[in-house]
């Protein structure tokens, strides 16, 4: 078990290391210890200040496409299964095989028609070509059904509907609270799946001051190696990567550790069989 | 409703382990608003899934050249796509991760699981999230950082093992390349299986494992008649996202290409070929095309592994 | 085309009348509309916002100077990726008809593609025509497609060869002259040392090989009408360059390790490699990147086939084109032209590291004698611009040449540590398929 936290963390450890050296001492000086010289505030201030502080306007992006994307599928996904495990209307079935189905479908293997058709109707190069489609979450819809079943006594909903309260009010005063574990467990993986968003934001975004921080880190990455082809420069853009990388996992990290009761338990329903 | 999760909240995850869901009582009238709450996710499932699955779908019908312009050619590029070696080269490459890199991973998780969830660490919640904090990590990052550790002359691996006089493989050679490339998608998701399969045996009543201690099972006895029954529904489910996420391979082959272009080739992985053959080479058609036969056959594989773990479930 | 005198901005933009009102926006760019339609000076007189997608370092500056001289229009300067990324955007972008940009930075290979699917507009229809004598003849002939004029030329990569002075001088080795006296270096450095090779191949880089075959006399690829081409990369220059680069890469004299990583700049500049065989552009890369041994390197003529000859090719270098779906062609066009013959502008693009297309500064000696920062002060302009003048005509690329380099990794990529003639035949082959499914005719001998 202490091997398997040393493979975990020993790469973060020289990504944490690494963040301290000049391009030079970067790939000279050994990977587990510090180079020539603390670096961490040039690097992070370069970050920061590289070509007017577009750093800071992915990291925003990232926040905008990660709050309300996540928030919004979170939000969606649980009303959306929440009506499939608390209500009997035709057609049930067949959208609960619909949502199971979708969880096979491979994301990136659609991202090419959605990029053809994002183009046709002209939401391409927009924010909402990446906060669309990160709305959808089969899983999140499945995992709230499945949670759902058990958080909600349907005795519950029975007394609150002879106590008169109308069927969206009792899911938002009552229901929504007692979904609140598996909300939050929907809301991380959504997180972390529009933080971590790379392919679909590559595809249907061209100009950089749309770019959330995957995208834009491997742009800095492709400078640094010249992938650029011709003309392009390459000054110090190594540092500037692993900086800009280690400054954009912190938020992750912790908003995992802040919440880990909530999501803990969430993942618990998802885990059963259904 | 009793608590026999850790953290106190509600835990509703026990009861469905039991009861039967779905039960079906009173519900007649108000069923209308399963609609209401529904809706919402039908509107962006139709934007985001089902729009373009059927504009792929359509798109696959037809052929653009760069002379002769758009025309129909029915089944012609699912045709070319079954007889296409490059994309046959694909598949069975990422098959092949499949085989050994998703049961690796599996089995890495599973012991964690189990060891965490023994009460013999010191520490759990150490181990719990320090082996879980690389999911946090980005794709693209872990790539661009592994890509740096995996280095031939200067990485840190090459650095390791020449201070202890070992001789390390080129890690980016092509013999090794797809195992690297397993190592980074492990580093990344083991964690995340480990706490799918952690919180399923936290769902394990606490009775069974006091009746087992009554009849003087030790803790491999406990794991091996216990606990693993228990995890195989989260063990299907992990399965079925591994697959899911095998077959859709693309960040880590596309990141790690700029560090071995001679080794990585525009179809490594049918998504890389589906990508390329849209970007690279205008053939959106074709493209739609492999990205439909490619769905088509992981829902396949998925379903099969699904259907496979509930067949037993229900053998049992 | 006729040879007009040089003419200066002012006049072109004379040479564009009023019949400006005639004809705006021909739909879709007709080719070989030498018809003005459009004048850019009344175009740039008017309120415009322009979008310029270019990935070129330090642009800004440039076009900074251009909003100076015309302050009613407005520059957006985009970097929407790099190459192949940034034509995939724009030829989807043209495709939807909205989205695209005003302005695009264009390499030369990617522009027969471009051009003749339609994509960009014929800017003889601006008047960039009489642009010609401004260029050097192989830059020209780059932008020159099928009749048309599709973009302005922004800068050259004529080939040279950068080496290390301190190994050279330390082995005292003659920057080689011929491909046989580099071969003879090469076997001298690697007895120096094991661990040095005198250069290193990129198995990622169809440009770096096409430049070689360019060089040797190759004309693998050839345009023969708008829906035939043929591919011959077993011509008898493309089969000399391989023939040699193989024999030095099986006897490890030379390195095929992937080009610009992190791992191949430390190579640079820890002297494991002596030399670079590169386009004109490199001195900046060169003193950015490994700033603490830029002072050693030099550039010198790329070694010759046949002693004595002066011949050259081009490597990268980018024109500058506007896409038909822009809204603002004439001033676009008239940005586009500008930005890249107004000697001001031109002038300001060398001194940001971008390596002229323009005669008339090639032959400045203020440039010429300018040191170059990143050679330890050599005054190397004058070999780059000897080179330019050098460089081997008749070299076309393929309508489908953005394809054509993606798979160059696929095919030549993992041969060229073994034979690189296998990899020329295979690359061929998947040229071939991929034409022919287009619906080209593709002929090879």
């Amino acid at each position: 078990m202490g091997l398997m936290l040393l493979y975990a963390l020993l790469p973060l450890v020289w990504l944490l290391l690494s963040s301290t050296k000049d391009s030079n001492s970067l790939s000279t000086s050994f990977g587990l210890w510090f180079g020539h010289g603390f670096h961490l505030f040039d690097n992070v201030w370069n970050v920061l200040t590289y070509d007017d502080g577009i750093y800071l306007r992915w990291f925003a992006n990232t926040l905008l496409y990660a709050v309300v994307g996540a928030g919004g599928a979170a939000f969606i996904s649980t009303a959306a299964g929440y009506a499939l495990a608390k209500y009997r209307f035709r057609g049930r079935n067949v959208l609960a095989a619909v949502v199971l189905g979708a969880i096979a479908i491979p994301g990136t293997a659609l991202a090419v028609p959605t990029y053809l058709l994002f183009s046709k109707i002209g939401v391409i190069d927009t924010p909402w070509a990446v906060l669309l489609p990160s709305l959808v979450s089969p899983f999140g819809v499945y995992l709230m059904r499945v949670y759902a079943i058990g958080a909600v006594p349907d005795s519950m909903l029975e007394a609150a509907r002879i106590d008169g309260s109308g069927e969206i009010r009792t899911f938002f005063t009552i229901s929504l609270r007692l979904l609140a574990p598996g909300f939050v467990t929907v809301l991380l993986f959504s997180l972390v799946a529009t933080w971590n968003n790379y392919f679909l934001p590559l595809i249907v975004l061209s100009d950089p001051q749309w770019f959330p921080l995957t995208v834009g880190l491997n742009q800095w990455n492709a400078l640094a190696t010249g992938a650029a082809g011709s003309g392009a420069t390459t000054t110090g853009f190594y540092p500037l990567v692993v900086t800009g990388s280690v400054l954009a996992i912190i938020p992750l990290v912790v908003a995992f550790l802040f919440l880990q009761r909530f999501w803990q338990s969430g993942l618990a329903a998802g885990s059963v069989k259904e | 409703m009793s608590t026999t999760h850790p953290p106190a909240q509600s835990t509703p995850a026990r009861p469905t382990s039991r009861s039967r869901p779905v039960p079906r009582s009173g519900r007649i009238g108000h069923g209308s608003f399963g609609y209401v709450f529904f809706a919402p996710f039908l509107v962006v499932f139709v934007i985001g899934i089902a729009a373009p699955l059927g504009y792929a779908a359509y798109l696959s019908f037809f052929q653009d050249r760069l002379v002769g312009g758009n025309v129909f050619v029915g089944f012609d590029n699912y045709t070319r796509a079954l007889g296409d070696e490059l994309f046959r080269a694909g598949l069975w490459r990422v098959t092949l991760f499949l085989l050994v890199q998703v049961p690796v991973m599996l089995a890495l998780a599973l012991l964690a699981a189990l060891a965490i969830d023994s009460g013999r660490l010191r520490w759990p919640a150490l181990f719990r999230i320090g082996i879980f904090v690389p999911y946090a990590v980005p794709a693209v990052v872990a790539s661009l950082m592994w890509g740096y550790l995996y280095g031939d002359r200067f990485g840190l691996i090459r650095q390791i093992g020449d201070a202890l006089h070992v001789d390390v493989p080129r890690l980016l050679s092509e013999s090794w390349m797809l195992a690297s490339i397993g190592n980074v998608v492990t580093w990344e998701f083991v964690g995340y299986n480990m706490l799918i399969l952690y919180a399923a045996l936290r769902t394990v009543p606490q009775e069974l494992y006091e009746a087992a201690e009554v009849d003087g099972a030790g803790e491999l006895r406990k794991a091996w008649s216990i606990k693993l029954p228990a995890l195989r529904p989260a063990l299907a489910l992990a399965t079925v996202f591994s697959i899911i996420g095998t077959f859709q391979l693309f960040n880590e082959p596309n990141v790690m290409q700029s560090l071995a272009p001679d080794v990585i080739s525009t179809s490594y992985t049918p998504n890389m070929y589906a990508f390329n053959l849209a970007f690279n080479g205008q053939q959106f058609n074709y493209s739609a095309a492999v990205a439909v036969v490619l769905g088509g056959v992981t829902a396949v594989v998925a379903y099969a592994v699904q259907a496979r773990s509930m067949r037993k479930e229900q053998s049992l | 085309m006729t040879r007009a005198s040089i003419p200066s901005r002012r006049r072109l933009l004379a040479l564009v009348p009023a019949a400006a009102l005639a004809l705006t926006l021909t739909a879709c760019g007709s080719d070989a509309a030498p018809v003005v339609s459009a004048d850019p000076s009344a175009a740039l007189d008017t309120e415009t916002t322009l979008t310029f997608w270019t990935w070129a370092p330090n642009i800004e500056k440039t076009v900074a100077l251009f909003e100076k001289k015309y302050p009613k229009v407005k520059v957006n300067v985009v970097n929407a990726g790099q190459s192949a990324a940034e034509y995939t955007k724009l030829q989807t972008a043209v495709k939807a008809g909205s989205g695209g940009p005003d302005v695009a930075q264009v390499e030369y290979f990617a522009l027969p593609e471009l051009a003749l699917s339609k994509r960009l507009v014929n800017l003889k229809e601006y008047g960039a025509a009489a642009l010609e004598p401004k260029f050097t003849a192989s830059a020209w002939s780059q932008v020159a497609v099928a009749d048309g004029v599709y973009a302005v030329p922004q800068d050259t990569g004529p080939m040279a060869m950068f080496y290390n002075k301190k190994i050279l001088d330390e082995l005292k080795i003659e920057p080689p002259k011929t491909w046989a006296e580099f071969e003879t270096a090469a076997v001298k450095i690697k007895e120096s040392d094991p661990k040095r090779f005198i250069t290193s191949i990129d198995p990622g880089d169809a440009g770096g090989v096409d430049s070689l075959i360019w060089q040797a006399g190759g004309r693998p690829f050839q345009q023969k009408d708008a829906s035939s081409v043929s591919v011959n990369l077993q011509d008898p220059g493309a089969k000399k360059a391989a023939d040699m680069w193989t024999s030095l890469i099986n006897r490890k004299l030379v390195d095929t390790a992937p080009g610009w990583t992190n791992e191949w700049w430390q190579s640079m500049g820890s002297g494991q490699y002596a030399m670079w065989i590169i386009g004109a552009w490199a001195p900046g890369n060169i003193g950015s990147t490994i700033p603490e041994t830029a002072k050693d390197w030099r550039a010198a003529p790329i070694p010759q086939w046949n002693a004595g000859d002066t011949v050259s090719s081009e490597n990268g270098g980018s024109a500058v084109a506007v896409p038909t779906s822009s809204k603002n062609k004439a001033a676009a066009a008239a940005f586009a032209i500008w930005l890249n013959s107004d000697p001001e502008a031109v002038r300001s693009l060398s001194a940001n590291g971008l390596f002229p297309a323009t005669t008339e500064l090639l032959k400045d000696p203020a440039f010429l004698d300018q040191p170059v920062a990143g050679l330890g002060g050599q005054k190397a302009n004058q070999v780059f611009a000897d080179s330019s003048a050098g460089v081997g005509k008749g070299w076309q690329y393929l309508p489908y040449q953005l394809y054509a380099n993606s798979v160059f990794k696929d095919t030549v990529g993992p041969n060229i540590s073994t034979d690189i003639n296998t990899g020329l035949t295979a690359w061929q082959k998947r040229i071939t398929d991929y034409g022919n499914q287009q619906g080209f005719k593709v002929t090879a001998p």
